[in-house]
């Protein structure tokens, strides 16, 4: 991490069901980019953000803004994370972008505990 | 068969060894450790003394990402550009860029340069020609320091 460089990020690689998986986090000023790729490409990119006005129960939208829109997993995924950092007590969107080889619960799960455990929020 | 075994040999030999060279390593010291894949390199220049210009470049194996930050940490626009056929590029916008595209021509130009698909997320103000081409100049300059594209002299 280049701590003189004003947008942190973290970067690391792990294994989810035998393919590797590099996964990027960039805290921007309002966004957090989240790459997680085992292809070699961004794949699919989707924002998910919080609704004005919602202090507590808080809702969220989702949405592909590229690429596949017809895996409700990859939004499943971009829903659990928006939220942890919700609670985390930030209001930034997310911006995930999804390179996966395969979209099962398994993988998108590991997905997402990497991510947080690795989080910037 | 012994001979043909000694000729498959001799095959692969001759392939491995006339494989096409693998592209260099970047040794960019500024935080370009490549373990894993994706390899960033993160940097930041002045420019007409008052603009600061941020670049952040993210090598994945098939697609470059790149942020350029106008003064600010903010994403900003968000664009992707791949070739379309040999001699075509295109451009899509795909966060913001409406009435205000700034940026997209440079995404075009980087795809017409390396030949990859481009994600391109760059926050500089629109009417700002000036900065935007600094700012494409300083990114190519990197993206040639660091091997992902070549100079144009080297034919394309």
């Amino acid at each position: 991490m280049d701590s003189s460089f004003p947008v942190p990020h973290n970067k690391f690689s792990l294994e989810i069901k035998g393919n590797k998986t590099d996964v990027v986090i960039c805290s921007y000023d309002d966004h957090f980019l989240v790459i997680a790729t085992q292809i070699g490409t961004m794949g699919t990119i989707l924002q998910a953000s919080k609704e004005e006005g919602a202090t507590f129960n808080p809702t969220f939208s989702v949405s592909v803004i590229f690429g596949k829109r017809d895996e409700p997993m990859l939004e499943a995924c971009a829903r659990q994370l928006v939220e942890h950092i919700s609670n985390s007590g930030s209001s930034r969107p997310l911006m995930l972008s999804l390179g996966l080889k395969d979209h099962s619960a398994e993988t998108l799960k590991g997905v997402v505990s990497a991510v947080i455990e690795n989080r910037l929020w | 068969m012994a001979r043909g075994d000694s000729d498959l040999s001799a095959l692969t030999e001759a392939l491995s060894s006339s494989q096409i060279s693998k592209e260099k390593q970047p040794t960019d010291p500024s935080n370009g450790d490549d373990a894993g894949g994706v390899q960033i390199t993160c940097f930041s220049e002045v420019v007409h003394d008052t603009t600061t210009l941020h670049f952040q470049i993210m090598r994945l194996p098939k697609q470059i990402y790149a942020w350029i930050g106008c003064n600010s940490e903010k994403l900003g626009h968000l664009y992707a550009a791949a070739p379309t056929r040999p001699s075509a590029v295109s451009v899509t916008s795909i966060l913001g860029g409406t009435s205000d595209n700034t940026g997209s021509g440079i995404a075009r130009r980087l795809v017409s340069r390396t030949g990859l698909n481009i994600i391109l997320a760059c926050n500089i103000p629109k009417n700002s020609p000036m900065i935007e081409l600094d700012a494409e100049k300083l990114l190519v300059q990197k993206l040639l320091n660091l091997g992902y594209i070549k100079p144009k002299s080297q034919g394309s």
